[in-house]
């Protein structure tokens, strides 16, 4: 199962004061049952030292894909110029569209819209694991953890 | 000749089984370029010297002497796999490599694959071949040692092509006696026959399992099979022990022959200096260009004590200041990491480096800048025609290879790199084959790779 997470909620996976949803998200990266997906974009805006040094080790495991910049920008790009997305973080679509994960990590409300939106992620469609509403590690989180069928085959 | 047998020659597979703490059968990926990586005494070292056995029987009809340095595995009992209690010590251990390179036949798809796998036996405390067997395509040749009721040892020699299958058996009498060399199968076609069976073309071959007669195509096809044979070129892979020898202040000339611990290097130095100036050029400036990008040394020369070649010379070393060239230092005056080094780059970059280098532990006393230099030295070596099995603990060494691939500073291509993890599993080690693709992203690796490495992460983020 392919995961991003937003860099807004970096802190809440890698940051001091976990919330029990970040906790338990950031378990299953270590078991290696989940895995993580970056683009140099997303790494540079990074602004959790923590979380980049996690994220390279990881990366060094294999349980972290790094894809490659130029196709997520080239796929940014054209995005950008259907003009179909509503959040202004178009390369997380464009690196859920090239990488085939299906789990989004974020709070960001416009971004759900977009990675809900089967225009621009579909088969399988996109979820969202958000602690917008409940920082605890609820059911919804823990189906979505569960959930082996978020990350479509390249 | 030797050029075109190297390019045949590249290994893209092992196999094992029954051998040291490989129990079950294991099928490893070789590339151009290969890391071995694990924890001690996962079996890397006897992964190196499998191969560079298998290698050298292939090649040159060499019997294995598992106890050759830098590798010394001791005596039948302690190669054999054992498991101890009921399970006991296997009676025999297998080993085999791939080859395979492009069909070049018009409409051929899958490319051609050449096999070569080996049974080691005991005789008294030593390992020896008990059988060989070669394929290419759909041909296969097998050779094998087997006794009859009476104890006589018999040479079973065993063909197979599309038509059919055959055999000869001749009885030697005696028990074969012990050689440095076996000679390959194709040396025995004519030369034995069957007792009492004397017929035209090739008598001996008895067809097996309702095969035809042995035939004039099938003898053809026999003579066209394409064995493993450097025996005429005197090449043999570059094995590095773990720990080199220690520089000296001066050095007497002698005669510089290849050895695991690298005594020979500056006498190898010292004979291009003297009586290779253009060689020496050449190898100097690429001396210096891996010295400089590791950090160890700005300019290597040598210096003689005398006027004569046979009188002592030594090693310098300069590193260059901000603005300042900097004094020459004997080569025992600067860090150890230097002399350590100068072996294993050596090696790799004198003109007439081997095809094939087994390479422990090249980063020992290195600073992680100079590891990671190593790591693209790698990579600028490696090729289908030059091979580096190279055993590993550096991460510096390993990621510098991923982003030299990944960043296409080198003509090595993902697939031309292979990881090799060797992974303790009870009693017995599992050999992950990994790979890198071209994000740079290691593939394929089991929960368990870096698992450590992760949790001593987590574990100091305080996460």
């Amino acid at each position: 199962m392919c995961a991003i997470v937003d860099v807004n909620v970096s802190n809440e996976i890698f940051g001091d004061n976990r919330p029990d949803a970040g906790e338990k998200f950031l378990e299953r990266l270590n078991s290696g049952t989940l895995r993580l997906v970056v683009s140099k974009k997303l790494l540079a805006e990074l602004n959790y030292g923590k979380a980049k040094q996690w994220i390279q080790q990881g990366i060094n495991a294999g349980i972290v894909q790094q894809e490659t910049s130029s196709t997520v920008d080239e796929r940014e790009g054209k995005l950008s110029r259907e003009g179909i997305c509503i959040s202004n973080d178009i390369h997380v679509i464009a690196l859920a569209q090239i990488s085939g994960a299906r789990l989004l990590y974020s709070n960001d409300i416009a971004l759900h819209e977009d990675f809900g939106n089967k225009n621009l992620i579909d088969r399988p469609r996109g979820k969202v694991y958000s602690t917008n509403r409940n920082k605890d590690f609820t059911n919804t989180h823990e189906r979505l953890l569960n959930n082996r069928n978020l990350c479509r085959n390249r | 000749m030797a050029t075109g047998l190297r390019k045949k020659s590249f290994m893209n597979e092992i196999r094992l089984r029954n051998y040291r703490c490989f129990r079950k059968d294991q099928t490893a990926r070789l590339a151009p370029l290969t890391l071995l990586v694990g924890e001690n005494s996962t079996g890397k070292t006897s992964f190196l010297a499998i191969i560079r056995a298998l290698w050298e029987f292939a090649n040159d009809y060499r019997i294995p002497d598992f106890k050759e340095d830098p590798y010394d595995l001791g005596s039948f009992d302690e190669i054999a796999h054992f498991r101890g209690g009921r399970g006991g010590r296997a009676e025999t251990f297998d080993a085999g490599f791939s080859t395979t390179k492009k069909n070049l036949e018009n409409g051929a798809s899958k490319p051609l694959s050449r096999k070569f796998d080996v049974t080691f036996g005991k005789d008294g405390a030593v390992p020896v071949p008990v059988a060989r067997r070669f394929g290419y395509g759909d041909t296969r040749i097998e050779d094998r040692f087997e006794e009859d009721i009476e104890e006589n040892h018999i040479y079973v020699l065993r063909v197979e092509t599309h038509r059919g299958r055959w055999e000869k058996r001749v009885s030697r009498g005696i028990r074969y006696a012990l050689q440095d060399h076996m000679p390959p199968p194709h040396f025995f076609y004519r030369r034995l026959s069957v007792s009492g069976e004397d017929h035209a073309g090739d008598p001996g071959f008895v067809p097996l399992d309702g095969s035809p007669s042995f035939c004039s195509e099938d003898e053809e096809i026999l003579r066209e099979f394409p064995w493993f044979d450097l025996s005429s070129s005197g090449v043999r892979p570059f094995a590095s022990a773990p720990v080199r020898s220690r520089p000296n202040r001066t050095y007497d000339p002698s005669r510089p022959t290849r050895d695991p611990e690298g005594d020979y290097v500056p006498m190898y130095l010292a004979d291009v200096f003297t009586r290779r100036k253009r060689e020496w050029t050449q190898l100097q400036k690429r001396l210096q260009d891996f010295g400089k990008a590791a950090g160890l040394f700005d300019e290597i020369s040598l210096k003689r004590l005398g006027q004569r070649e046979s009188e002592p010379f030594q090693i310098q070393i300069r590193k260059h200041g901000n603005k300042l060239k900097g004094p020459l230092h004997n080569l025992i005056d600067v860090g150890y990491g230097v002399s350590q080094a100068l072996l294993v780059i050596t090696e790799l970059l004198r003109p007439d480096a081997p095809p094939l280098f087994l390479l422990q532990q090249p980063e020992v006393h290195l600073h992680p800048r100079a590891q990671a230099a190593l790591g693209s030295l790698f990579c600028q070596i490696a090729s289908k025609e030059r091979q580096l099995i190279i055993e590993t603990h550096s991460d510096n060494l390993i990621d510098r290879v991923r982003m030299d691939v990944r960043d296409g500073e080198v003509a090595l291509k993902p697939e031309d790199v292979s990881i090799l993890f060797f992974e303790r599993d009870g009693l017995d080690v599992h050999i992950h084959s990994l790979s890198v693709d071209g994000q740079g992203n290691v593939l394929n690796a089991p929960d368990s790779y870096r698992k450590f490495f992760m949790e001593e992460t987590t574990r100091s983020l305080g996460l």
